[in-house]
């Protein structure tokens, strides 16, 4: 039985709007990485997550639920419950179940991309219990009311804090504040790179050859939204790596299904197996470069592939460090 | 949300499954030949048709009025229905009391208004003459895509389901087999029918000609051989020119892929002649009678509406279909009650209501893919994230 769509939307939101992020998740979950690389707090750049590598072990989690949900009838009521608990409780929290492992393997990603940008020379601060969530959901929901309010205090924290220049990790983040924060917050003045466009450009020696092949998965707001295309595939081959392309691959890439995973999780979860299939058949290791593609092709994936975020590449031949 | 329970059906349907695969893998094959062959019918073309169509759209009042003028000049009869209850009974005087034969050719636009069922209800005898327009009236489905209407079919489903009009077809009919036992059956109609209803895939103007593109030739045969012909379609199909409007054609077909298609009829007026002592007689092979009725059903309002308007340049290609990560499970099943899709979509909210649109707004991923491949760039991504807004609070 589909669960019930407005409710499930509502909750969503509601706990967007109440706690700032779609997912509450603990200091450690969030920030332990950083601690662990004794990243500076703040400074005039920062590495800004907005919270979603850390959030992936924890929507996979809360994605399962939800389909389990869906296939229960049950699960209409739950959902329901939850729309109207939201306001009070984090339902999301209640119910997850969480792996250390998943959690740290995120992390990982994290430390390597901040390595790597290290070891090239760029310094950065991170805001550790202050990042806060992008607010992207709301946008992509048209709550655009919500999302202005939410943007305003992101944005209103940036200037509190000095941040100038924002090196953001995945393409929703960098999309959201690039292009859409103008449009909603007045005198949003923040530099918005991204990391894998900032290597490109310095294009610096590999420390070590990986001689792999591998295919790749463009994320829609990399390849379609922001024109990245070319720079992680030059970063790949100048690392060694023999990339084989897919047959819908670039502007023409198909969607993982994650942004539609927790409203409609037996869908999304389709069209995921129709990317891994699209994948597998040209390679089996297949590069990501969004926590959430990789969620979200996973979550279909029955070995078919192997997914890899390509921080797992160029942390190992630009930053020497196997991840 | 009876549409997400169709779709959810829709995943366990190996059939619709396999059909929709091997769609979407030919069309995306045939395009890219198209592309390659015909480069110079392609990006720059279709960006002069934009801005032809944005041009039609500031004015749309004023190019209403003026088609309509053309078409009267023709010789045919121009109407225009505010809404699909007009069009309906419009069509259904001129076709008038009695059982009359009516033969059709494929319509996106009479789906919308459910035009068939309608004079079925009245009474009249009407065939749909696209083969897989005729597969998805005999098997009461609804059509998966605007171009290829039983592209989730399997070639023995095809034959049971004609069994219905010749029932000496068998399951291993060849698909040549099955084509000409259709053709023989409907080349019965054609001659027998009262009435020819088609669509349009222009309409000039200037000169209230009609364009009608078609490969497998029936539409010329739906609006030459009864002697009652009428045409029915959406304003937004008007193009300043005769030679827009051609262009336009030429454009819809390059960026499906199916160029050249078969036929470009253009049609203007009744079929006439002078020959005998320069006597104007009219009805000489083809209509004595022709009707051209011109369809407002929320489009007028939709072009001012801040960004509604921009799905009103749609040329119907389909082609957005085929890159759409949902519709490639779903097909048509997702979209709306006569449109499919992301263009579907966009087209319900026009002609059912934002309300309709906004349930259907929530499958999308907002990947951008059908931007990214449409013939006139329409921002759908945009359209239906605002679509969005007036689900859930």
């Amino acid at each position: 039985m589909p669960l019930p769509v407005e409710d499930v939307i509502n909750m969503v939101v509601a706990n967007v709007v109440r706690r700032g992020t779609p997912i509450s998740m603990s200091d450690d979950a969030l920030n332990g990485w950083a601690r662990e690389l004794n990243l500076p707090k703040y400074g005039d750049t920062v590495l800004y997550t907005s919270q979603l590598y850390q959030m992936v072990p924890y929507a996979r989690a809360s994605v399962d639920m939800l389909e389990d949900l869906e296939k229960s009838t049950i699960g209409r009521i739950l959902v329901g419950l939850g729309s109207r608990l939201a306001s009070v409780y984090d339902v999301s929290k209640l119910t997850v179940r969480v792996s250390k492992e998943d959690i740290s393997a995120q992390h990982d990603l994290l430390k390597g991309i901040a390595r790597i940008l290290n070891n090239i020379g760029i310094s950065f601060g991170y805001m550790y219990d202050d990042e806060l969530y992008s607010g992207v959901l709301l946008y992509d929901l048209g709550r655009d009311e919500d999302f202005r309010r939410h943007a305003e205090r992101v944005s209103k924290l940036f200037k509190e804090r000095g941040v100038k220049r924002i090196i953001a990790v995945d393409p929703h983040t960098t999309y959201i504040l690039r292009e859409v924060y103008p449009k909603f917050v007045d005198g949003f003045d923040v530099e918005v790179r991204n990391y894998l466009e900032i290597l490109a450009e310095k294009s610096p020696e590999p420390k070590k050859k990986i001689s792999e092949t591998v295919t790749i998965h463009d994320p829609c707001y990399y390849a379609r939204y922001l024109k990245i295309i070319d720079q992680p595939r030059n970063l790949l081959v100048n690392a060694g790596v023999e990339i084989k392309e897919p047959d819908r691959t670039k502007s023409l890439t198909f969607c993982c299904g994650g942004p539609i995973e927790s409203i409609f999780p037996r869908i999304s979860k389709e069209i995921a197996s129709l990317r891994v299939d699209q994948l597998g058949s040209v390679c089996k290791n297949a590069v990501v470069m969004c926590p959430f593609c990789f969620e979200n092709l996973s979550r279909a994936d029955s070995g078919k592939v192997q997914l890899r975020d390509i921080a797992y590449y160029l942390s190992q031949s630009y930053g020497g460090v196997s991840i | 949300m009876s549409w997400l329970e169709d779709v959810l059906r829709a995943l366990e349907n190996e059939e619709l499954q396999r059909g929709l695969r091997t769609a979407v893998k030919n069309m995306r094959t045939i395009r890219l030949e198209t592309f390659s062959r015909f480069p110079y019918l392609t990006e720059e073309l279709a960006d002069y048709i934009r801005k032809t169509k944005e041009k039609v759209l500031k004015d749309l009042e004023k190019y209403v009025n003026q088609t309509l003028k053309s078409i009267e000049k023709t010789g045919a009869h121009a109407y225009l229905a505010k809404d699909g209850d007009e069009a309906r009974k419009i069509v259904g005087e001129i076709v008038g009391d009695g059982r009359k034969i009516i033969v059709k050719s494929k319509s996106m636009v009479t789906e919308e208004i459910r035009l068939r069922q309608y004079l079925e209800e009245r009474g009249h005898e009407v065939w749909e003459t696209d083969l897989g327009e005729l597969l998805i009236q005999l098997a009461k489905e609804k059509p998966m895509h605007p171009v290829g209407p039983a592209l989730h079919m399997t070639r023995a489903r095809c034959a049971r389901v004609l069994k219905s009009i010749d029932p000496e077809i068998t399951e291993d009919m060849s698909a040549e087999e099955l084509t000409y036992r259709v053709r023989r059956f409907l080349r019965e109609k054609f001659i027998k029918a009262d009435v020819g209803i088609s669509g349009a895939n222009a309409i000039a103007a200037d000169s209230g000609a009609v364009f009608i593109v078609t490969n497998e030739g029936n539409a010329r045969h739906v609006t030459n051989l009864p002697p009652v012909s009428i045409t029915v379609t959406g304003i937004e199909k008007i193009m300043p020119t005769t030679q827009d409007a051609f262009l336009q054609c030429i454009v819809q077909s390059v960026y499906l892929g199916s160029f050249p298609p078969a036929y470009i009829s253009m049609i203007s007026g009744p079929s006439r002649t002078g020959d005998i002592e320069a006597r104007f007689v009219t009805g000489v092979h083809g209509p004595k009678d022709v009707h051209v009725v011109l369809i407002d059903n929320g489009r007028m309002q939709a072009a001012k509406h801040e960004y509604l308007w921009e799905q009103l340049l749609c040329v119907r290609c389909g082609y957005c279909l085929v890159e759409c990560p949902p519709w490639n499970l779903s097909g048509n099943l997702w979209g709306g009650p006569a449109y499919g899709g992301p263009m579907g979509v966009g087209w319900t909210a026009i002609t059912e209501g934002i309300n309709v649109a906004s349930s259907l707004a929530t499958l999308c991923l907002g990947c951008g893919a059908c931007k990214e491949v449409c013939t006139m760039k329409i921002d759908m991504p945009n359209i239906i994230r605002n679509l969005k807004k007036g689900i859930g609070h």
